[in-house]
Parts: structure tokens; sequence; C-alpha cells
């Protein structure tokens, strides 16, 4: 997710990882591949009808007055093998108070 | 096919699968040439054998790749087979690495020769015809691949044999001459074609979960953990009152390309988009958590749900 000002300067950047994460069993290191892996240790992965939620809390600047947000979700079986899924973009307008 | 000429070829590969040595016996009292005999058995003695369940193991690859091969399946099921030749069945030996771990890590081996049925677990589903050979084919599969032998990889695959046959039932083995399917039992006017019978499980998860597994496969030397998708499945869609099996989702209307099909980014991404719909929410405000000092702050919320029949990501 980013959030940049409307001059086009990111003022906010955040990514979420969900993936189940193994080992080989030897040691506690997270090990990648079929022929290393051989016990799921911790598990983020999105699960069938549990909904994943999160909040982010974007501080603004002052001088700013237009705030574009990007939330992506991409599908990346293999590091750089990047399936999108879906871009929400939201332009908030700031208040001044 | 002329069906005088089928029932002839039919004749001849019953004769021929029921005595005991048979195509070497044929091969060597026959005044028949000997390239039309070996043709005959490569092409249509070996398909047959494997559903007549011999015993004896195959020695080499070429034997092994005809046993399977799903040509004549083409002549009639032309439109099942065209979906599965686009399908990942059609080449479950391309595109996973098998060379780069035969060349590093547990898997490695110092040539071709050394790789064994035993020792090269991947072919448990990615080859799982090899159970029928010997270690022999184990080490030409390893030469092909380190070889990079695109043209025989591609015929390497999960044929129609494989799920019609081998893997059509799983209570008990696979009966001579039969072959699964998941409608009713059916006798084909066509004297060629082996008789179909039904098998329950051909509708059902646990027939996909044969593979699509459930975790380490602790029957090697040293486990690996390839597949996990069966496992989801059964300990965390159903436990949430998931209904649907694996072919309602991935087998509409018995669409053998089995999607997704990764090669094919559009299709994956429409896909994932359909089964994990994506909310966003957003708040301009300006809290005031320590009286008197407000913070411009914008809260952006997200809610991602899975209606997919196991975890994602997943394999």
């Amino acid at each position: 997710m980013t959030a940049t000002s409307d001059q086009g300067k990111k003022i906010f950047e955040t990514a979420k990882i969900y993936m189940p994460q193994s080992t080989n069993s030897l040691d506690r290191s997270m090990v990648y591949g079929p022929t290393e892996k051989v016990a799921i240790i911790r598990d983020t992965s999105i699960q069938p009808f549990r909904p994943k939620e999160e909040s982010f809390a974007i501080k603004v600047p002052g001088d700013i007055g237009k705030v574009n947000v990007e939330v992506t979700l991409t599908y990346q079986p293999r590091p750089g093998d990047i399936y999108p899924i879906h871009k929400v973009k939201r332009e908030i307008l700031i208040e001044s108070y | 096919m002329n069906p005088k000429l089928a029932n002839k070829r039919n004749n001849l590969l019953y004769s021929l699968s029921r005595s005991a040595l048979p195509g070497i016996i044929f091969y060597r009292k026959s005044p028949w040439p000997r390239r039309l005999l070996a043709a005959l058995w490569v092409f249509i003695f070996l398909p047959i054998s494997i559903c007549n369940g011999s015993d004896r193991k195959i020695e080499t690859l070429n034997q092994l790749i005809q046993m399977y091969d799903p040509s004549s399946c083409k002549e009639c099921h032309e439109e099942i087979y065209s979906q599965w030749e686009s399908s990942h069945h059609a080449r479950s030996i391309m595109g996973i690495f098998m060379d780069r771990y035969l060349k590093k890590g547990i898997l490695s081996v110092k040539g071709p020769g050394e790789a064994t049925a035993k020792n090269f677990p991947c072919f448990k589903c990615h080859f799982p015809q090899m159970e029928k050979a010997t270690d022999k084919v184990a080490a030409e599969i390893a030469a092909v691949i380190l070889k990079k032998d695109k043209v025989t990889m591609q015929k390497l695959n999960i044929s129609c044999l494989v799920c019609h046959h081998d893997k059509g039932i799983i209570h008990g083995f696979p009966e001579k001459n039969v072959l699964y399917a998941p409608e009713g039992d059916e006798e084909y006017p066509e004297e060629n074609h082996l008789r179909v019978k039904r098998s329950p499980i051909m509708k059902r998860s646990v027939m996909c979960g044969q593979c699509h597994g459930l975790g380490p496969n602790f029957e090697f030397e040293y486990p690996i953990q390839c597949a996990t998708l069966y496992g989801s499945y059964l300990h965390a869609y159903i436990p949430s009152g998931g209904t649907r099996t694996c072919q309602d989702c991935h087998m509409k209307e018995a669409n053998h390309t089995c999607p997704p099909n990764f090669n094919d980014k559009k299709d994956v991404s429409a896909r994932l988009a359909k089964a994990l719909p994506m909310e966003v929410r957003t708040l301009s405000y300006a809290p005031q958590l320590t009286p008197g000092s407000f913070v411009q702050t914008i809260i952006v919320e997200t809610r991602i749900f899975s209606k997919a029949g196991h975890r994602i990501p997943d394999g």
C-alpha cells in the first residue's frame, strides 16, 4: 500500500506478505522449495472463509491538501513472478481544521 | 477404424497379453516382418498391457511413454484431449526446476545413472507411471531432464490412464482391462475400447488429494513437502463449513484444462480476483489522542475475504 501527496511525494509505504512458512525441521530458518521444506512453522496465508483485515494509520504532514492512496494485492508464486489481483485507488481530500 | 480390422487387432492383443511372455514369443516365432511386430508391440500391446496389470517392470523410457500414450484416446475424445493438452497435467515435468534439484541439494546426483525411483521423490506425483518401471528408466528420465530435452520431457505427463486407471480407484487396486469414470458403467460397442467402470471417488476431492497432497512425504529417505493443498482443504476449508469439491472449481463441466494455467497470467489474475474479493475503506480525520495535539491522519482499512477451498498461496 502506498500513499502519495498531490505533489507526487511518497508519504507512506508498507507491504504485508501472506504465506505459509516452512523450515527443514533441522533448524529454525525458513526455507524455500519443495526439496527443502519439511514442515510449516507459521502460516499467515489467506485461509478459506477467514477474512484478513488490516488497518493502517497514515500521518499526513500539514501542508498536504490531497492524498492518493493505492492498495494492490498481488500473487507471487516465486520472487519476481507477479500476478496482479486487485488495485484500488482512493483520492482523499484533507480538510483543514 | 474398420470394424473387421479392429476385431482382428483386438483378438491379437488379447492373445498377446494373456501369454506369459507374449511379445517375445510372438516376435521370435512369427513370420511377420520384425519392424511391423516391433511397432505393434510398442504402439498397441503396451498401452493395453498397462490395464492388464502386468507385474513385469518396464525397462525403457520409450516403452513407458508408449504405455501411457494418450493419442488413442484423442481419436474419440478430441475436445477433452485438447483441454488436457493445454493443462499443467500435460507438462508435469516442465518448468518445475527438476534439473536444479538433480544438481544441487538433497536430491542431487553425481550423474543421471544415480537417479532411482526411490531417491527422486518428484516422480510420486509428477510422473507416477514410474511405479511401473525400473531404476534404469529413472536414470533415463534424469538424463532427459539434465539435458533439458524438452521434446521428451513433454511426453512425460499425467496422461489419461494415470487418472482413469492407476489413480481411478482407491479402495483396492485398479482392475485389469478397465477404465474408471465418474459416471455409470459402460460397455463400449467398439471392441478395442476398454470397459468403463463407475468410480465414485472421481467426483470427490480425495481423487485430487492423491497427488495435490497433505504435506511432507515421509516415505522417502529425505522427506520433502511439495503439495499441501489437500491438507488445507481437509483441515481449513471443510471445518469452516466448505461443501464444494476440487472438481467443482477446477474441473467445472469436466473441463480437463484444470485451471489455473499459470502460463495465462490474465486468467490466473481473474480467478484470484474472484476468489479473493478485497474491500478498501478510508477515513480522513484529525485525532486528538492527547488533549490539544491534533495529528492529521488517514486510516486505510483493508479486508480480503477468501472463497477458495484452500489456503492461498498453497501448492
